[in-house]
């Protein structure tokens, strides 16, 4: 449905994440404004997802931001060029930004190990300058959990999500806050502070069968629009994170 | 050639978007690639892309370079050279699965070629149901061809699914009805 169309209709606008099958599974794309955890361990797309995220919002015009913490820009731009509708002029532009959050806590003269309330407002209050001074519509956040790990207590943490998450959302962002979880656990069932907050989980994994081994995607919750919760199997390619549905015919048990 | 021409004809009054079962005997076999390649996709301008769990994407390149068959504009999906650890080099048109097993990933590169290759009509060819049924359960294949088959006709392209006469079993013909508009015999 078009999105004047939605709002008709009393529906929330949305943010084509410009992947096919994921605009497919969430009936059209994020609600606008909301703030996605993109949960799962290494190697499962986690990154490639929030890449071709903001390359298509700045292809479509809206400003995009990757405030990166594990990886350094130089070695993240390596990633995006392969993408075949990725253009050079995206960031020359300034649509397309990656920032380094290490040189971010260096600015803001973050050098605790452990934050406090004060530096988590100080870092929000930072991001949210960023945004609002780019006038940002799409934001990723690689990783939440690298943030968190400065973050002794649960509350902070609360306090952290919260905060971006109303921010970013005043601002009418959407944003992929990715969250990274064990290869084995099945944590985001945890009932972790992280999945409780955000208004949506995506969830990448990887599905033994056999011997083989599927990278798979599955909307657990987003708020603010119906949604698939069937599992896909996911492909990375030169034309971005591809979806199909995770036949069920070969499913195991307790599969993850 | 071995096909008939009456097939010929049926073959090449095919609206777009149909799936067709193409039934043939292993004898038949190059026969029917050549055929496929050859006259039905040269003729109609489609892009092929040739999903092969039979025999290396290697073998059928080497048969159609013999035959001075241009391959422009076929791609493989190869989901046997991996398997078998093959260490001959790929083709830049080939593409691996990892196994016959990962039938998700076989949809997900024909997913791949054809966004690739946007501009022209496509013909999938699925190299054969047999092969993939040594490999795969019934149930899981039958999901298997009723998404793919589904997904390409509602995109306008031609699948044409090769059955082995000599391999075929109830189910696997059970299946083929069920998922194709047309049956077609070559030496009927």
């Amino acid at each position: 449905m078009p999105s004047k169309d939605r709002e008709a209709a009393g529906e929330r606008e949305r943010c084509a994440t410009g992947l096919e099958g994921l605009d497919h599974v969430l009936n059209g794309g994020i609600p606008r404004g909301n703030t996605v955890l993109v949960a799962g361990s290494v190697g499962t797309g986690k990154t490639s997802i929030c890449i071709e995220f903001l390359i298509h919002g700045a292809l479509e015009s809206e400003n995009s931001l990757y405030l990166s913490v594990t990886e350094p820009t130089a070695k993240l731009l390596k990633n995006v060029i392969p993408f075949d509708f990725f253009e050079e002029r995206l960031i020359k532009q300034g649509r397309l930004r990656f920032l380094d959050l290490p040189q971010l806590y260096e600015k803001l003269g973050i050098e605790k190990a452990a934050f406090d309330f004060e530096e988590v407002k100080l870092l929000v209050d930072a991001v949210a300058g960023l945004v609002e001074e780019n006038d940002v519509k799409r934001f990723c956040l690689d990783s939440v959990t690298s943030v968190n790990y400065r973050l002794k207590d649960p509350e902070l943490i609360r306090d952290f999500l919260l905060r971006l998450g109303t921010v970013l959302s005043s601002k009418g962002c959407t944003s992929l806050l990715v969250s990274e979880i064990a290869t084995t656990g099945d944590a985001i069932f945890r009932g972790g502070v992280e999945e409780a907050i955000a208004d949506g989980v995506i969830v990448t994994g990887n599905l033994e069968r056999r011997g083989d081994l599927l990278r798979t995607l599955q909307v657990v919750k987003m708020r603010g629009t119906s949604h698939s919760r069937a599992k896909y199997v996911l492909d990375l390619t030169t034309e971005g994170v591809l979806l199909v549905p995770l036949l069920k015919g070969g499913s195991v048990a307790g599969g993850a | 050639m071995a096909v008939t021409t009456a097939i010929s004809e049926k073959l090449q009054a095919l609206p777009e978007a149909s799936a067709v079962a193409l039934r043939l005997k292993t004898d038949q076999y190059f026969d029917a690639i050549q055929w496929m390649l050859d006259l039905f996709a040269a003729k109609k301008d489609l892009t092929t892309i040739y999903i092969t769990s039979t025999i290396p994407s290697q073998s059928i390149l080497q048969a159609l370079e013999a035959l001075e068959i241009p391959v422009d504009h076929v791609w493989f999906v190869d989901c046997i050279s991996q398997i078998m650890m093959s260490a001959a080099k790929r083709h830049p048109h080939s593409i691996a699965v990892e196994s016959p097993t990962m039938l998700e990933n076989i949809m997900l590169k024909v997913e791949y070629l054809l966004r690739k290759n946007p501009d022209r009509k496509a013909l999938i060819v699925l190299d054969s149901i047999n092969s993939l049924a040594i490999h795969n359960n019934t149930k899981i294949l039958s999901e298997f061809l009723h998404i793919l088959v589904n997904n390409l006709r509602s995109r306008g392209a031609y699948t044409v699914i090769f059955s082995m006469q000599e391999y075929e079993t109830d189910e696997i013909r059970n299946m083929l009805v069920l998922v194709s508009d047309e049956t077609l015999e070559l030496g009927e």
